[in-house]
């Protein structure tokens, strides 16, 4: 006897129906992005650096459609360049976070003790740090550049990685699926890599969409404050910074990068927010 | 089997009934029709559901899950949530539609003339007030009373539901109580502003058995002394036995049977109701009995009723069931059911699948070596030696000493409450949790020593079957995957082998083949529970243990599981560990019994022998606290034991502080010494045997057995 | 409690120790020779040993350490090698300007977040709830120092409402010293205003969906006593050890803040110092900065003991 009667199969198909609106609008605000990352300086419709002291401080037209900056540089141009120097801070430092970040917590999520109590502690002192001065500090030593600024925004999110980490990993140990693959003699390594590590995933692809956004913006603010990425680049943190003292006869100069960064920061939210929605276990098979 | 007399139930109202004209009742819902909308559709949770209750009774709302009965309770209430939404009926209470009356009115009532006690005390108790401000906040509410005077009323209240220090209590916080206290909290929460009607929505559910029979007590002679009506929401047919004058039987969300709760529950009409009442376990002592069961799972509605709604599961139904909706039969008497055939089916017994056809009886145990020996177990949490002295713990003993066998081939039960240890010791068996002290030998040798060193094939031969059917299999991989994994381990030929012992493995517990391509949240818990077994199953194990493997599961499933448990123990010649709460479903299955508690065995033997006297009084307490159906025999007078819990590892009995029986100093002092009969029955107690066989049995019917035997 | 108290304070003690040991090392052991650094490029090598025996550089850096700490534990935070001064008052001017900005700004971001965060709970799904939800994302959607300069430009130049920069001490009068504030303040607000209305949402939702909260309706209890006595008590605890970090990301903002508006706090200093090579100050300056996070989080932590009743109570048991 089953007491099977109430459930017909389904069709096990991810139906375009079935993904999350913020998915589809947050892929919809990034795909250009993603485009002018790559192929930014082919599609400019001028180099970045090519300076004209003929046309300074335009404002936006038909030849210059977000105007100019006080060299005379089209600022579309530089921010279209921009692209994948604003882009690489945030996805790199998060990569850089999250490669550190996810092994240090499966380890002290799952073997606990001595070692993960090490860990911890460990954290707690980089914790203990305000998020961007132990960044500051490191930079303030050496001659800027831009990887040491993503090697210091990465540092500075590993402990919120290694936590959230831990974190599910304790729980997940707890469950009993986990009990079933001790009982049926499986390897530590299996245990993490294919029982658990599927299950964290999920939560780390959204948590790493808000740190992608936050590495953005401290990217943008190490630029802002010269200890970013170095002219004569054109970063959009540098841009908003160098167009500063011009905000008032030309507030084109800083807008153009800024509503950049609004989209890029907005289209991964919504992309975090879809991620949360389609990645929820009970969405997978059958819809 | 079902010829006891008709019993009386225990609460009787003060008038009879049945001769003066029936008073206006109290509560009267009219064809009430509830749904729940979301994004997906919409389900249809409560299908024109009708009755009455009149002032002063008490009447259970039965029904396993899906059935609609808390739905029911909560429109009462207004409170359902949730995107849930009366589309139609009548609320009618003392005689006002509620669902007529604006929200502020309706908000009005609750808690002063309507008041309710929710199945989890713990959490129905907000963890940052004290538990006084909480039963304090109607009082000022509804009374208009001043913070001082409602802390007085709060005093009175609690005194009222059997607290004993009612200004400590008020002064707490609710995880500084234990489960019976919070749950007595919030019952003299529902009592202050004396209400009329009382919702009790499975108000016992999430408490052990002894404190359960404390809790029905108290709101039985509330019930009675404060003249209240009351909607009882319940699950356990034991129980609504216990408290109720009538009954009314849900499924799908239609009412199928309503009438007095002695004659619903001996003479049920309802197919379902009969199913329901012929599937429950009850304590035998004739272990080979099969549980009648109900085959199928509720079927989930989305419009409105078309056809019976338990035809699919109905061996009696017809083509009839299955094309038109039954209307509700009633009679003068005021017994209503929902079946056209309830009067060619009276007296007629749910089906026994293979009645009569005994199991195959294997041999007893055999006298050989056991397979599982258990000697001197101790497991102590939470033990910290830090070098901060603030910080040094000495940890909580969470199994004390104990030494037990399981043979080859035979099922031992381990009874116990929350805390027991129970599922401690069943974890240290399977070398998940390492011993404090003692040795867990496994096939003579030493499991959890083998476990450390890395020997995996030994350990698979022992496996476990879960209680929660969701958590234990892993979310994002198919049954197929998950069963795939023992086999690849166990170096089980190829995929295509595999697949096909795979299969083999559904279809022997009991599902299609085709299942294993599906994900866990695709199937009902029965389904999911069948899988977990034959995952066990799949590593080819002598001994599995069971920890609560039928709990979580509806009384239908659960005999289902527990059947399907029975016939694998038979043909593969499995051992079990059976742990579990609940003792008749122990008396289903198991050769032996351990009853623990606060991590040491108070008694143990064959089933048959502990169901008997002499008893350990705490067993004793235990089995006069299981809620029966009165035809199965004489209520007992209950043995109620104090709330009180002490912390186990201490010197003397770990009953002690809560016996009824206790000598006196000895038991807090001395390890109580173990008292051995001839067929292996062990009682651990400072009082004779002699004594203790003094006792009345608590099961008088059981006497009769011997004959048998 | 005080169990609980003390283990805390042993572990602050630990990790202050470890903040300065590591803050001494990044700046002493550092690639590239600090004594050339200070000295400039064009500096003969005696100059630079002049400057290396001048700051104990030659000295092993165990040694270096010690006198530093020492000094740190006798209240001398050294001497600016750029404002040849004493570091410790100048740094503890600085740090009450800025302690004034960041303590305003969380107590604004602490009411509103809180305040919408709970009406968006409340209202879920509905008009409010989604403007709560775009009010947050354009907060975030842009980083700070854009929103400084739209203020400045709207504020200051356009409308010319408030000052656009400086600082007036309160003695000159009340009203000067808090439009100096508004501006810097509510760009600071604008950061973090999101995160915390978005984390009380999902809390005060996750708590509306409780017994407890069910069980006090059931009791008849009107909806304002619900959502503020019985939701908004437990919805708060995670939102108090967030409010304790953002206290840190402020302290981090206000590098940046300061510099926009010309405000001249701890800030500003470090920035200044950073540009001048001033190591002494560097230290200085990020250790005390450091140190007050750090003390902003015990107070989060005995907060968060106080509110739960489970740890205040737990503890006393033991």
């Amino acid at each position: 006897m089953t007491d099977a009667t109430s459930i017909r199969p389904a069709p096990r198909r991810l139906r375009m129906s079935a993904l999350p609106g913020s998915l589809i609008v947050g892929i919809v605000l990034l795909a250009p992005l993603v485009v002018a990352a790559v192929a930014g300086s082919w599609l400019a419709p001028y180099p970045y650096d090519e300076m004209n002291i003929l046309s300074r401080l335009q404002p936006p037209g038909p030849d210059f459609w977000f105007g100019t900056d006080e060299f005379g540089r089209d600022v579309f141009s530089r921010t279209l360049v921009g692209t994948g120097s604003s882009l690489l801070m945030g996805v790199a430092a998060t990569a850089l976070s999250l490669l550190a970040g996810v092994p240090l917590g499966l380890v002290a999520g799952y073997k606990g003790g001595r070692v993960g109590e090490a860990i911890m502690r460990a954290m707690d002192v980089l914790m203990s740090f305000p998020p961007i001065l132990l960044g500051i500090l490191v930079l303030a030593v050496t001659p800027p550049a831009q990887w040491k600024a993503i090697a210091a925004i990465g540092i500075v999110y590993v402990p919120q990685v290694v936590r959230l980490t831990r974190a599910i990993t304790l729980e997940l140990m707890q469950e009993e699926f986990i009990t079933a693959a001790h009982l049926r003699g499986e390897s530590a390594t299996y245990i993490l890599f294919k029982e658990i590590l599927p299950n964290i995933w999920p939560p780390l692809a959204v948590e790493a969409s808000l740190r992608v956004v936050f590495a953005i913006l401290l990217g943008a603010s190490l630029s802002f404050i010269g200890m970013g990425a170095q002219p004569p680049s054109s970063d959009w943190g540098l841009m908003i910074s160098e167009a500063r003292p011009f905000v008032e006869q030309a507030p084109w100069i800083a807008l153009c990068p800024g509503f950049a960064l609004a989209i890029a920061v907005i289209g991964i939210n919504l992309l975090g927010d879809g991620l949360r929605a389609l990645l929820d276990p009970r969405n997978m098979g059958a819809h | 089997m079902m010829t006891a007399p008709q019993a009386q139930p225990v609460l009787q109202p003060a008038a009879a009934p049945a001769v003066t004209p029936a008073p206006a009742p109290l509560l009267d819902i009219r064809g009430l029709t509830i749904s729940y909308g979301n994004a997906r559709g919409t389900l249809r949770a409560a299908s024109d559901v009708s009755f009455a209750i009149r002032p002063g009774e008490v009447m259970g709302l039965v029904g396993e899950s899906g059935s609609g009965k808390s739905t029911v309770a909560m429109a009462i209430l207004d409170l359902l949530g949730g995107g849930g939404r009366v589309d139609s009926g009548e609320i009618l209470f003392d005689g006002v539609d509620l669902r007529r009356l604006p929200a502020a009115e309706r908000r009005a009532l609750r808690g002063d003339r309507i008041a309710a006690v929710f199945q989890d005390p713990f959490t129905s108790l907000n963890p940052a007030l004290t538990v006084g401000r909480q039963i304090a906040e109607p009082l000022i509410q509804h009374k208009g009373l001043s913070p001082r005077q409602a802390a007085v009323r709060v005093e009175e209240l609690l005194a009222e539901v059997g607290i004993r220090e009612p200004r400590r209590v008020a002064a707490s916080y609710p995880h500084e109580l234990s489960g019976g206290m919070q749950q007595r909290a919030l019952i003299a929460t529902a009592l202050g502003c004396e209400p009329k009607l009382l919702i009790l929505d499975e108000p016992t559910t999430a408490l052990d058995v002894t404190v359960e029979a404390r809790i029905i007590d108290l709101l039985a002679k509330l019930c009675d002394s404060h003249r209240l009506s009351a909607l009882f929401v319940s699950h356990n047919l034991g129980i609504v036995n216990r408290i109720c004058e009538t009954v009314t039987v849900l499924y799908g969300g239609v009412v199928v049977e309503t009438g007095r709760t002695g004659r619903v529950l001996s003479r049920p009409a309802h197919p379902y109701a009969k199913g329901l009442v012929a599937a429950l376990p009850r304590i035998t002592a004739e272990r080979r009995h099969r549980l009648p069961s109900i085959p199928g799972t509720v079927a989930k509605l989305s419009g409105a009723v078309t056809a019976c709604v338990f035809a699919p599961r109905c061996p009696f139904a017809e083509e009839t069931c299955r094309s038109q909706p039954q209307p509700m039969r009633m009679d003068e008497a005021g017994d209503g059911v929902r079946c056209w055939k309830a009067d060619a089916l009276a007296g007629m017994p749910w089906p026994d699948e293979d009645a009569g056809a005994a199991r195959p009886s294997r041999p007893q145990p055999q006298q050989s070596a056991p397979l599982v020996e258990v000697d001197h177990l101790r497991k102590v949490y939470g033990a910290n030696r830090s070098v901060l002295p603030w910080l040094r713990r000495a940890g909580t003993v969470a199994v004390d000493d104990v030494s037990f066998t399981v043979g080859r081939g035979e099922v031992v039960g381990v009874v116990g409450e929350s805390g027991s240890g129970k599922s401690t010791i069943g974890r240290a068996l399977l070398a998940l949790t390492e011993p404090s002290a003692g040795t867990v030998l496994f096939d003579g040798a030493d499991l959890t020593e083998r476990v450390r060193r890395g020997d995996q094939d030994l350990r698979r031969r022992a496996q476990l079957v879960f209680q929660n059917s969701a958590a234990s299999l892993n979310p994002r991989k198919t049954i197929g995957a998950a069963m795939d994994r023992p086999l690849v381990l166990a170096g089980h030929g190829d995929a295509e082998e595999r697949g096909k012992t795979i299969a083999g493995l559904l279809t022997r517990v009991g599902l299609p083949a085709a299942y294993a391509d599906r994900y866990p949240h695709e199937l009902s818990g029965g389904e999911r529970q069948r899988v977990n077994i034959a995952r066990a199953l799949a590593t080819n194990p002598d001994f599995v243990v069971c920890d609560e493997a039928v709990s979580a599961l509806d009384v239908s499933v659960q005999a289902n599981i527990l059947n399907l448990l029975a016939e694998l123990r038979d043909e593969m010649g499995l051992s079990y560990l059976f742990i579990t709460h609940d003792i008749a479903v122990v008396s289903h299955i198991a050769d032996r019994v351990l009853v623990v508690y606060g991590g040491t065995i108070c008694e143990e033997g064959p089933i048959a022998s502990v169901l008997r006297p002499p008893y350990h009084p705490y067993t004793e307490a235990l089995l006069s606290a299981v809620p029966r159906l009165a035809e199965d025999g004489q209520e007992v007078p209950r043995i109620l034991l104090e709330d009180a819990a002490a912390a186990p590892g201490g010197r003397g009995c770990a009953f002690a502080a809560r016996c009824p029986r206790k000598l006196g100093a000895v038991c807090d002092e001395q390890a109580p010494p173990v008292h051995a009969t001839a067929d292996g029955h062990r009682i651990a107690c400072h009082i004779p045997l002699a004594t203790l066989a003094e006792r009345a049995s608590v099961f008088p019917e059981l006497m009769g057995d011997d004959a048998r035997h | 409690m005080f169990a609980y108290f003390l283990t805390r304070l042993a572990s602050l003690a630990l990790i202050l120790v470890v903040m300065s040991v590591l803050i001494f090392l990044v700046t002493q052991a550092m690639p590239g020779d600090v004594a050339s650094m200070i000295a400039g490029q064009f500096a003969s090598k005696e100059v630079v040993d002049a400057i290396a025996v001048k700051l104990g550089l030659d000295q092993p850096l165990i040694v270096q350490y010690g006198r530093w700490a020492a000094g740190i534990l006798q209240g001398d935070l050294g001497r600016s090698l750029v404002l040849e001064q004493p570091i410790g008052p100048i740094l503890m001017e600085a740090l009450a300007r800025s302690l004034v900005l960041a303590v305003v700004a969380l107590v604004v971001v602490a009411v509103v977040g809180i305040a919408l965060g709970v009406l968006a709970a409340v209202r879920r799904g509905k008009l409010t709830d989604q403007m709560v939800s775009g009010i947050s994302y354009l907060g975030i959607a842009v980083p700070d120092f854009f929103w400084a300069i739209v203020l400045v430009l709207i504020f200051g130049s356009y409308l010319k409402l408030l000052p656009t920069g400086g600082y007036t001490p309160i003695s000159e009068g009340f009203l000067p010293w808090a439009a100096h504030l508004v501006l810097p303040v509510v760009t600071l607000v604008l950061m973090l205003l999101a995160r915390i209305a978005r984390l009380t949402r999902s809390s005060m939702i996750d708590v509306l969906q409780t017994n407890y909260v069910k069980f006090a309706r059931a009791k008849g209890m009107p909806e304002s006593v619900v959502i503020l006595r019985h939701a908004l008590k437990n919805a708060l605890l995670p939102t108090i050890t967030v409010l304790a970090i953002d206290f840190g990301l402020i302290l981090g903002g206000v590098v940046v803040i300061e510099t926009i508006f010309s405000y001249p706090g701890m800030g500003r200093l470090l920035l200044f110092a950073i540009q001048r090579h001033d190591l002494p100050l560097i230290q200085a300056t990020i250790l005390i900065v450091s140190a007050a996070y750090c003390l902003a989080n015990l107070t989060a932590d005995l907060l968060y003991a106080f509110v739960n009743p489970k740890i205040r109570h737990g503890m006393r048991a033991s």
